[in-house]
């Protein structure tokens, strides 16, 4: 599949109407590393899969394939820091959250070293069954202090990110979208990533949806085809986990008249919704919360669109949950 | 050539380490004493006569690399640190009480010139393989020098690291494995059998030496060799120590990994403690 913009099916069997891009995080860092001779790639027998394969070849002297030893690579990833270099390790996400958690929190995390780890497939994003559904990277990763998270939500945050990450002289934690057919969604609004901010994405009186990751996409196509009926729902977007936006989460939960969604693609415990659930209770606020989560267990294999309407989060389940409490 | 004077230098300092652990040991009247005193001989060579370092400035970029793999014998680094000046002496007499520099478990956050933090174990070989790569891509010639015990050889990352430093030929890590047959549940042979470890690493690509980790001639003929090496490898110097090393009455000790001793015994040590050999 070439490189560029184009509307078909998404790199997963699910339709999106959205334009998509090519490897996005992967061309964001070749960019990158154009200008800044300190960046270093490394992957764990995952290049092809996490989209620095293009990376790897241009650059074939600034990456290492540690194969499959994914605890060695982040140890590896804090060794190279510790001398100077930026090194972004990918791997799939279950691998970054369940397997390295140690290695990341002794070797990177507790020396504020600056490795950024890129996890593939966060939350439901195959169908391969529980050993690739990362469900629950953001409640594992987010125990551990000084580490940054980011969820962006399609193409143009994730190249955004993938840069702005650099200058950040500190461990990240940055999902990963990738593929042949990332969808670009925000060109459309008037949006610039930023660590550390949630910020509103669309307007609407009826109800606000706060957002994380690739359910922001979700909840805008949701919203924007309520309009059509006259339901206007509000999407903030919180591309940032850890630190929490919660001065923005709370501003913006005190303005709307109508019920509060939190949408993520993570299990219900200790994610969004549990952060937000959290400032409000502490707040001692009232609000109609509704939480669109992953449920609490392993995950079925199977096709990609028809997890993600059984476990409701699917554009079409966004809706009607929407919908739903609306009525 | 094994140079007589240097010895007989480094035998002396490597008893001025050993006091340095009883010192320590001391202020709560226990800790990991025999490992430590069997650790002397070969961490005196390290500090003595093969790493290159500046004592009053650890960040030096020219610095040879040392990574404390095995942080419960962070005791016996501190000894050795400061019998070289890396460290105040008087901070000695706080180790592990609350505010110190000297925490039981060595952590960069807290102590200058240590680099990782090692009560996980198993983090030295693979954060030495990232520094390993990262020095020979600024075309430095320093060294990583990697300090590990066996128990922590059932790790499996360590092997991780060992085929990724075989891999990469990363001929500027030299590894010390301190076999001092002890660990936290009894003796490494009856826990789990890690040997034999010259024949494991050998088959990772290492260049493998194996000595007697309390003869200073070996152990600094072993660190020359490694030093002087031309072999496109990673080294390993596989050093078996006698953990009590110094004071006759622990040696053969089963509870030697974690020792409390009376006031009798702490009269005894102070008294009894003497030189290694040469």
């Amino acid at each position: 599949m070439s490189k560029g913009v184009q509307s078909v099916i998404s790199d997963s069997n699910v339709v999106t109407s959205h334009p998509v891009m090519a490897e996005p995080f992967g061309n964001a860092l070749i960019e990158l590393a154009q200008t800044n001779d300190k960046i270093v790639g490394l992957s764990a027998d995952l290049a092809k899969y996490t989209d620095i394969h293009i990376f790897r070849d241009a650059f074939p002297d600034r990456f290492y394939n540690v194969g499959m030893s994914e605890q060695l690579m982040m140890c590896a990833a804090a060794g190279l820091a510790k001398e100077g270099f930026i090194p972004y390790a990918t791997t799939y996400a279950t691998f970054a959250a369940r397997r390295c958690y140690d290695f990341i929190s002794q070797a990177v995390c507790e020396h504020k070293l600056n490795v950024k780890i890129i996890g593939g497939l966060p939350g439901l994003q195959s169908g391969y069954g529980p050993s690739h559904q990362a469900t629950d990277d953001l409640a594992i990763l987010g125990a551990m202090p000084d580490l940054t998270i980011i969820d962006p939500c399609d193409a143009v945050e994730t190249m955004q990110a993938t840069k702005l990450i650099a200058e950040y002289d500190r461990p990240v934690y940055m999902r990963l979208l990738r593929g042949n057919r990332v969808p670009l969604v925000l060109d459309k609004y008037d949006y610039t990533f930023e660590i550390g901010k949630a910020k509103l994405l669309k307007e609407g009186s009826d109800a606000l949806a706060i957002s994380c990751g690739e359910m922001t996409m979700r909840c805008l196509d949701a919203a924007e085809e309520l309009e059509e009926q006259g339901i206007h729902v509000a999407v903030l977007h919180v591309p940032t986990i850890k630190p929490f936006n919660r001065e923005t989460v709370l501003s913006e939960i005190a303005r709307v008249n109508g019920p509060v969604f939190t949408a993520e693609n993570h299990t219900e415990y200790g994610g969004l919704g549990s952060l937000v659930a959290a400032a409000v209770a502490q707040e001692k606020m009232q609000a109609d919360l509704k939480k669109i989560a992953l449920p609490d267990r392993y995950l079925e294999a199977g096709t990609l669109g028809f997890l993600q309407d059984l476990y409701g989060i699917s554009t079409k389940t966004v809706k009607e949950a929407f919908t739903a409490a609306l009525r | 050539m094994i140079d007589n004077t240097e010895i007989k230098k480094l035998t002396d300092k490597a008893y001025e380490a050993r006091r340095n652990v009883l010192r320590m040991a001391y202020i709560d009247r226990r800790g990991f004493i025999a490992q430590a005193l069997g650790a002397a001989d070969f961490l005196t060579g390290l500090f003595f006569h093969a790493m290159k370092y500046r004592p009053d400035d650890p960040e030096w970029e020219d610095r040879d690399r040392f990574l404390l793999s095995a942080g419960h014998n962070a005791i016996a680094v501190y000894a050795v640190m400061a019998a070289a000046g890396m460290i105040p002496e008087e901070w000695m007499d706080t180790y592990g009480q609350d505010g110190s520099h000297l925490p039981m478990a060595s952590m960069p956050k807290y102590t200058p010139g240590i680099e990782i933090s090692g009560g996980s174990i198993g983090l030295g070989l693979p954060i030495g393989v990232g520094m390993a790569l990262g020095l020979k891509r600024k075309g430095s010639d320093s060294k990583v020098f990697i300090m590990m015990g066996d128990g922590e050889m059932a790790e499996g990352p360590t092997w991780e690291a060992a085929m990724s430093a075989g891999n990469y030929h990363l001929d500027n890590i030299i590894g010390l494995v301190d076999v001092n047959g002890i660990q936290a549940d009894g003796l490494t042979r009856s826990v789990m059998v890690t040997e034999p470890l010259d024949e494991k690493f050998r088959a990772f690509g290492f260049d493998v030496q194996r000595i007697n980790g309390n003869s200073m001639s070996e152990v600094v003929t072993a660190l020359d060799n490694a030093l002087g090496s031309k072999e496109n490898k990673p080294h390993i110097i596989i050093c078996d120590t006698v953990p009590g090393t110094g004071l006759d009455f622990l040696i053969g000790n089963p509870k030697a990994h974690f020792i409390s001793l009376d006031d009798e015994g702490w009269k005894r040590a102070f008294s009894e403690l003497k030189k290694g050999e040469e």
